[in-house]
């Protein structure tokens, strides 16, 4: 049986330690010249991974950070965790009641920044396979995938953008929020629909019965499990150290979620997603609870993750000029007229519908995760992978003086 | 009857004021709470039952309204058989009825809830203002304090301006405007890339724009007499206001109407008005614009 000797366990916590210093010091100098977060994070990756330090030094590099044996599978587990804690806090700011009250210039809009960029996508890859890597059986499944690539957004990176612009609470930046929840939604569900058609061997399993397990697990979460957790919720906040007792109980149900969804056949994403938004929409739940949840996700944990991605592959080897700028290009172009297209329907100005469409464009962290997901998953390839992780730092930069220029 | 004039027809001051009459055990003191509502604001008030229109019933009502001191003279009775609801909106659009007065329970038993009361499907549907009295009284007591949604929106300053002429007319001293703060993916985004100090800035931020909206709309209103209190809390829209106002022993919540027609959905995802529906806190006026 595989154990962590003395000499692992060193280099696990070493490893650890480092890189959430260093990864602290990257993501506030890149604060510094207005670079995301995460870009500082995904950058030492980089420069700690095989692309930059692997390269130079190989063994020192192998030694600090092992690629296989007892250090490396637990640090696999550690950042598998990040993962299902990363989406159950996604999952915490999708509120469904947002979608319903912003009315029709939202419905348009949520729909079409997600349905337009889905099916071009999926249409990219359908009719011009030449210029993505798959195994023939697996057509159906990639490009599946890959319209749901072009179709997610991120909340929080798109959330931060609109506070900065000071939008967040007009009519556009409420249509935003708004396309950004739903997108998200139906991202991740669908995301996971197609990880369960990949069975062990690459074969399409049941589609009915995992569209049936989806439809279970997410209703009965969204119905029956919000309510009971908002009911003891309160129960919890009292009688139970805090904050605690909400943080184990959070996390409790989090990795409940995830392991039932997982043992069902579909990602452990989905669990902690659907979770997440069962435990987030409780009308008990405090400001503070919240905030501490985020505070330990996304400082511990998302940079462990984060950091980890550029480990992953050899990012200069991998990059694939001509597949890069197809992926960015096409995930700006359907992104931004889907979700203009959709604004424009639903009433605004076509100076609005722009902003709205570049809001939206902004992909950060949910795409590197989704790209993450699929790599693990021997979806994609490396190319694929840097090509979306490019894709998703551009956009994430580029959205905010864009919607400006329009807003203005 | 030109219902295009509902259109344009400003939310107060209350000329018409009706109510619906259900001869149940609490259909004196709605009644009686609605009569001296209209006899403070000068309005006319008009009674109207959905059922049989009956002699027992003409007799009953005509106790109850003697009960009260008023002969027939001081309010019209409309008897219309049909559905409780539409029927009783159709009626209110017809007269051109400023005020309706319901009496409502605090809280509905789940299926009810999900189902929609009367009271309920009226508020969430009414082309003027709802007021849903939870605790009726055949004696009248005194209003001590008002609070007032005070959320970001078109609706807000006729609801506000409302609330202060109704606080005049029934005396009312303590008028709390509050105003809800809930980003979602705000925390989130914070978390991630500010510093404490940002964080502070940030949410002071909020906080003083939030007041500046609602010092510009009080500004207009004559808040003579009255103490103005404005105060901002975190939470969902809805729960938050309602959890405050019971907390505070509020007398009466002002609201906005919905702004967009309400269904099942809506109850299950629960949001804004549907929170204060599922309980009420106190006495409920929900301020329908008409602008």
């Amino acid at each position: 049986m595989l154990k962590l000797v003395h000499n692992d366990m060193i280099v696990l916590l070493a490893s650890i330690g480092g890189i959430l210093i260093l990864a602290r010091i990257f993501a506030e100098l890149g604060k510094q010249i207005k670079m995301p977060i995460v870009m500082g994070e995904i950058l030492l990756g980089i420069i700690l991974g095989p692309t930059v330090f692997g390269s130079l030094c190989p063994d020192l590099s192998a030694s600090l950070f092992p690629n296989a044996g007892a250090a490396k599978i637990a640090m696999d587990g550690i950042t598998s965790l990040a993962v299902v804690m990363l989406l159950f806090v996604a999952g915490m700011e999708v509120q469904l009641q947002v979608m319903l009250k912003q009315g029709k210039t939202a419905i348009y809009t949520s729909f079409t920044s997600m349905i337009i960029p889905f099916m071009l996508g999926f249409a990219a890859v359908w009719f011009l396979p030449g210029f993505f890597t798959f195994t023939p059986d697996r057509k159906l499944v990639y490009a599946l995938f890959f319209g749901i690539a072009m179709a997610v957004s991120a909340l929080p990176v798109i959330t931060r953008i609109l506070m900065d612009l000071n939008l967040f609470k007009t009519k556009v930046g409420m249509v935003i929020i708004a396309a950004a929840i739903f997108d998200d939604l139906t991202g991740w569900i669908l995301f996971s629909f197609v990880l369960s058609l990949m069975g062990q061997a690459g074969e399409i399993t049941s589609i009915g019965f995992t569209i049936g397990m989806i439809l279970g697990f997410g209703l009965f979460m969204l119905i029956i499990g919000r309510y009971i957790i908002n009911q003891a919720l309160p129960w919890i906040q009292q009688k139970l150290s805090w904050p605690g007792g909400v943080l184990s109980i959070a996390f409790g149900l989090c990795f409940l979620g995830a392991a039932f969804t997982e043992y069902i056949g579909l990602h452990a994403i989905l669990g902690a997603f659907i979770v997440g938004i069962a435990f987030g929409d409780s009308v008990h739940l405090q400001e503070r609870e919240r905030e501490i949840i985020y505070q330990f996700v996304t400082n511990v944990f998302a940079p462990l993750f984060f950091v980890s991605i550029g480990f992953k592959v050899n990012f200069i080897e991998n990059f694939d000029l001509p597949l890069v700028l197809l992926v960015f290009f096409l995930a700006v172009g359907c992104k931004v007229f889907g979700a203009a297209l959709g604004g424009y329907m639903g009433g605004l100005t076509k100076r609005e519908s722009l902003a709205v469409g570049f809001g939206l464009n902004a992909r950060g962290a949910m795409e590197i995760i989704l790209g993450t997901l699929a790599l693990n998953a021997g979806l994609i390839d490396s190319k694929m992978f840097v090509a979306l992780v490019v894709m998703a730092l551009i956009t994430s930069m580029m959205s905010g003086p864009l919607m400006k220029r329009f807003i203005d | 009857m030109d219902l295009s004039k509902l259109k344009k027809r400003p939310s107060y001051p209350f000329e018409t004021i009706a109510v619906a009459v259900s001869f149940s055990h609490r259909c004196l003191p709605v009644l009686a709470e609605a009569k001296r509502l209209s006899d403070v604001c000068s309005a006319t008030l008009l009674l109207i039952h959905i059922g049989e229109k009956t002699s027992e019933k003409e007799q009953h009502l005509d106790e109850l309204m003697n009960k009260l001191g008023m002969d027939d003279s001081h309010y019209r009775v409309i008897w219309m058989e049909g559905d409780p609801v539409d029927t009783i909106l159709k009626l209110c659009k017809l007269n051109m009825v400023d005020l309706l007065v319901l009496g409502a329970l605090e809280k509905e038993n789940v299926l009810k809830f999900y189902l929609g009361s009367i009271a309920r499907n009226i508020s969430r549907r009414a082309k003027c203002s709802v007021l849903l009295l939870t605790n009726p009284s055949e004696q009248a007591r005194k209003y001590k304090k008002i609070v007032v949604n005070g959320a970001e929106n078109p609706k807000t300053v006729h609801t506000i301006s409302t609330a202060f002429y109704l606080a005049k007319h029934i005396k009312v001293k303590d008028i709390t405007v509050v105003n809800e703060m809930d980003v979602p993916g705000l925390a989130m985004a914070i978390a991630d890339d500010s510093t404490a100090p940002e964080a502070k800035e940030i949410k002071k931020y909020l906080n003083e724009e939030m007041e500046e909206n609602i010092h510009s709309i009080i500004k207009k209103c004559d808040t003579s007499d009255i103490n103005v209190i404005n105060k901002n809390i975190k939470g969902k829209p809805g729960y938050a206001i309602s959890k405050y106002a019971k907390d505070r022993r509020a007398d009466l919540l002002v609201i906005n109407s919905p702004d967009t027609h309400l269904n099942l959905l809506d109850r299950i995802f629960t949001h804004d008005i549907e929170y204060i529906l599922a309980h009420l806190p106190c006495n409920l006026l929900i301020v329908h614009s008409r602008v």
